[in-house]
């Protein structure tokens, strides 16, 4: 049977993906990295139902920020990577193999991490996400409900900025220039979105106690979030594939522990 | 630690968190502009330093208005969380980084006990935040594979961000949001009317 | 009625309220029963404490702001604050005003069930119940809609059913219809109507205007400016008898009541034909799909027009085009026989202004002075002239002794006259209102068509969107109908009366003084 990402516990899953995002920190060598998001891609492609599509529109323009981090550990790269061949220089800076392999490495570790976050975010419903760390992780209902209430207003959000945008411009107030100018326009839009948010957050808190919620955890729950065998592969084949990758480095004498070759 | 929290405040929390989850990803465009300007010459990873205390703000409106423990620590990490559910790419892991930094923040109004709020401690409070959530980025983002001097001036230049934008601009930001009348319902609210009763008797 | 005969719901003995503990109290020694079954009406000036009232009621405050209150409440006996936390609230169910905060889900059925899920329902239980409420209130088909996409109307249904899932003795309206079109408006009181036969439910209603209502009203309180009990009687005898107390509290008083009621304005026979403003052939289209196709408009000079029809006609969108601050896909538009692009942006805020909705939106200083000082600083008048103008309008909109506060801190009324005053500090040419009076108070309405009259009589050209077709009858001389993204009538709004389809299909009603003749037609016929 084939095992739908989508249909994993959301609190197991972000666990799967936290464990990996934290361990990668340890490695700078290019190896583990490349074969852990050959890993995180396959089961992309073949695990879930996300449209490749859109899948490819968040991940193409973080290439470009993940571009121009590389580039300057390219040139500052810390003493402790700087061996091999002088590569080629640059202005005062000279680039040897060392730094070129430990830019490529951390690049490719950063595309670890968001293509694990597009995994996640793509098929975890976000709903299902809160009242799975309510009823699995024991998150007060209190603090749930509370940011569940709080996030129901972002599409409230986008339509106010606009409309402040426009009433700004009624009153003849254009785009704004200088750090203060920018300041004060932070301020004018802040204002009165946060303004309003208070009073929501007022009224919408006494709703919800008007409906009787005491924000214990004695309720019965509509949608039961269970953690089955399942939801347990798929943390093992996540973190397991991850030790894999960090073996075969080893075995191949690629590991790279915080600048010390471990072999 | 919820038991003593209104559901209000919580909800207020949360949309805080909202907001700035969105003010946190405008953010990231405009730190995207001052990378590329200096990516040229090498430090372009300086550009989000700059601005790093814009995402530390709610830490601090959150704690100067509710003053209650763990408002510094809860609103930076529901900002995290909504920025993920929004689809911030930078995913589960932005969470941890919003937990680190609110774990800095928290750390500095703990050292008070939560009942001193003077300009002072919002500084200190803006200073472990910035050094604690470098640490965290050096191991996480690899900082350990910069040059020490580089990584000398990104901590310095995150330190004086976070000490002007999340301290100073955001206590200013709540002390004008407490002159609109709104917050009467919270501790920064309430501070105020004290204040104007004292000085009218 | 007897009131022998019924038993007492709720009692309040000599409460009093306040937020803080040295403020006048808010709400003052009230004593009052609500009864059995019985609909009763609370009415009062905006800011004698109605809502903070309900919240009382059932037990969230003062607890909930840390507020202090004296006397005692009791349901069926019992002292609201005996009861444990979350219960009362089963008991007394209260449905609120602004259709936007009262939910915390994302979908109608996962609303639902957080109302079930907080009264311990069994989980196999759940949907039946759910899909058996969303069937009584008609919206079976919205299941599974996410609640952010209904309409007003359908997020109040929403809110009521949720309430009603906790099965209470009490249902308390804080409001339900001041934010809804007036067809939504009377959907709502007719499925409480039904709802009210089918469940025996005692009512608590919080309204301003009360008009539609007043068929299912048994009984009416009134409070004071000063949080005092003013009047609790019935119906007829309060209205009539109180008539004058009450509109001196700025009071409402519902239109059937009135001694004089409000006459329709005449035809205005002037020959001024020069046009102050024009568009034509314009359309305009959001996310490949169109809001506004091929709208041709003229708006004279000096005259008051009105542009209505059904929420998401697009009216306020085309309000923002004439604006400038939508750029059309087609068309042209001519303002002071000039084109509307070639106007210089400085130069067009001057001569056209633009109220919004919300006045807060438009706030961009720390104090009502400064407010209306920004433009003539920004358009570089000399400080003495300024400080003139500036006065001279606080004075004219009763703003002058709050001319230091923060125009957040002003009361609904005062933040309402100071977002038009910004507009006035040259006299513009045309003056654009997007639903100036919606979700304000009778107060309020009647103060800003003073000066929205005002205004006209010193030449400028006025448009406002607008649900309300009495101020549509008494004040404008010319009304756009929109309806399917076009104009579907355009003229004097007394002939705009006689289209009974089309204002059907439009989902307008008419002016109140010609529903009152209808409705008394009707009662002669049934022979009453």
């Amino acid at each position: 049977m084939l095992l739908m990402i989508s249909a994993i516990n959301p609190t197991v899953k972000a666990i799967a993906v936290l464990i990996p995002g934290i361990l990668l920190g340890l490695t700078f060598d290019v190896f583990t990295p490349l074969v852990y998001l050959i890993f995180i891609l396959t089961v992309t492609l073949l695990l879930s139902d996300i449209p490749f599509k859109r899948w490819i529109k968040f991940f193409v323009p973080f290439l470009l920020f993940i571009a121009s981090f590389s580039w300057a550990r390219l040139l500052y790269t810390s003493e402790t990577f700087q061996n091999g061949s002088v590569l080629f220089s640059f202005w005062t800076f000279e680039v040897t193999t060392g730094g070129l392999l430990v830019a490529i490495s951390l690049a490719l570790r950063s595309l670890c991490f968001i293509a694990l976050s597009l995994l996640f975010i793509m098929t975890t419903d976000s709903t299902k996400f809160m009242l799975s760390l309510m009823q699995q992780l024991r998150l007060s209902p209190k603090i749930t409900y509370g940011v569940l209430a709080g996030y129901r207003f972002l599409p409230t959000f986008k339509h106010e900025l606009e409309v402040l945008r426009q009433a700004h411009r009624v009153r003849g107030v254009g785009r704004a220039k200088g750090i203060r100018g920018r300041i004060r326009q932070f301020k004018r839009y802040s204002i009165p979105l946060l303004a309003n948010s208070i009073r929501k957050a007022e009224r919408v808190a006494n709703a919800m106690e008007s409906k009787g919620f005491t924000g214990e955890h004695d309720r019965t729950h509509y949608h039961q979030m269970t953690v089955t065998k399942r939801d347990w592969r798929f943390l093992g084949m996540m973190v397991g594939a991850l030790f894999l990758a960090f073996a075969a480095s080893y075995y191949f004498g690629y590991l790279n522990i915080f600048g010390y070759q471990v072999n | 630690m919820t038991k003593q929290w209104k559901l209000k405040e919580i909800v207020l929390l949360s949309i805080l968190g909202v907001v700035f989850a969105v003010i946190y990803l405008l953010a990231f465009g405009i730190g995207q502009g001052l990378v590329s300007a200096l990516t040229p010459f090498g430090i372009g990873p300086l550009g989000y330093e700059f601005i790093y205390g814009i995402w530390f703000i709610v830490s601090i409106i959150a704690a100067y208005i509710i003053r209650k423990p763990g408002a510094a620590f809860m609103s930076e990490l529901i900002a995290g969380v909504v920025q993920v559910l929004i689809g911030s790419p930078a995913g589960p892991q932005l969470i941890i980084s919003a937990a680190v930094q609110g774990l800095g923040a928290e750390t500095a109004f703990a050292v008070t006990k939560w009942r001193d709020y003077r300009t002072r401690v919002l500084l200190l409070a803006a200073v472990l935040t910035a050094i604690v959530s470098f640490a965290w980025h050096y191991y996480s983002a690899g900082f350990f594979a910069y040059e020490a001097w580089l990584v000398g001036v990104m901590l310095i230049t995150r330190i004086i961000s976070s000490m002007l934008i999340m301290a100073l601009l955001g206590k200013w930001i709540s002390d004008q949001l407490a002159k609109t009348g709104v917050l009467r319902g919270y501790a920064l609210g309430k501070e105020r009317q004290q204040n104007r009763e004292q000085d009218a008797a | 009625m007897n009131k022998m005969q019924l038993s007492p719901v709720i009692s309040v003995h000599n409460y009093s309220f306040s937020y803080e503990t040295l403020d006048e109290p808010l709400l003052n020694q009230l004593n009052f029963t609500l009864y059995e079954n019985e609909t009763t009406l609370l009415i009062g000036p905006s800011g004698s404490g109605k809502s903070s009232l309900s919240l009382c009621l059932n037990g969230l405050y003062p607890d909930a702001v840390e507020g202090t209150a004296s006397g005692v409440i009791r349901f069926r006996g019992q002292p609201v604050h005996d009861f444990e936390k979350g219960q009362i609230n089963q008991q007394i169910g209260i449905v609120f005003q602004d259709p936007d905060s009262q939910f915390c889900m994302i979908t109608v059925e996962d609303e639902l069930a957080f109302t079930l899920e907080n009264i311990q329902t069994p989980r196999e239980e759940m949907e039946a119940r759910i899909d058996e409420i969303l069937m009584t209130i008609g919206m079976y088909d919205y299941k599974h809609e996410a609640i952010h996409t209904l309409s007003g109307g359908q997020k109040q249904k929403i809110a009521l059913a949720s309430v009603l899932l906790l099965e209470p003795d009490v249902l308390i309206l804080d409001e339900p219809t001041a934010n809804l079109d007036p067809m939504s408006q009377l959907e709502f009181i007719q499925l409480i109507e039904q709802l009210q036969s089918a469940m025996q439910l005692t009512i608590l209603l919080i309204e301003h205007q009360a008009d539609d209502w007043l068929y299912l009203i048994d009984r009416v309180l009134v409070l004071s400016r000063q949080g005092e009990l003013m009047e609790d009687g019935e119906v007829e005898s309060i209205f009539q008898t109180k008539q004058q107390q009450l509109i001196d509290h700025g009071i409402f008083i519902p239109k059937q009541y009135l001694n004089s009621p409000p006459i329709s304005k005449p035809i205005n026979h002037s020959n001024n034909t020069e046009p102050c403003f024009t568009m034509e052939s314009t359309s305009f289209s959001r996310k490949n799909k169109p809001i506004l196709k091929n709208i041709n408009l003229t708006l004279k000079k000096g005259e008051m027009t009105a542009i209505v029809g059904e929420n998401g006609a697009g009216k306020s969108t085309l309000l923002q085009l004439m604006a400038r601050l939508l750029q059309p896909e087609a068309g042209t538009m001519t303002f002071l026989n000039k084109p509307l692009t070639k106007w210089k942006e400085q130069s067009l805020r001057q001569h056209m202004g633009f109220v919004f909705q919300n006045p807060e939106h438009q706030f961009i200083t720390d104090t009502t002075y400064e407010e209306i000082a920004f433009s003539m600083t920004l358009n570089g008048y000399d400080a003495e002239t300024i400080d003139t103008r500036t006065r001279e309008l606080l004075s004219h909109f009763h703003l002058i002794h709050e001319q230091s506060q923060n125009p957040f801190a002003l009361s609904g009324g005062q933040k309402r006259r100071l977002s038009v005053a910004t507009m006035l500090d040259e006299t513009p040419d045309l003056l654009l209102f997007d639903e100036p009076t919606f979700g304000q108070d009778a107060q309020t309405t009647h103060e800003l068509m003073e000066i929205m009259t005002e205004i006209q009589q010193q030449g400028t050209t006025i448009v406002f969107v607008t649900h309300d077709m009495d101020l549509v009858d008494q004040f404008c001389d010319s009304v756009y109908v929109l309806n399917e993204q076009s104009i579907q009538y355009h003229g004097h709004p007394a002939k705009l009366w006689e289209h009974d389809e089309l204002l059907n299909q439009a989902r307008l009603r008419k002016p109140f003084r010609l529903e009152m003749r209808e409705k008394v037609g009707v009662a002669h016929d049934l022979g009453h």
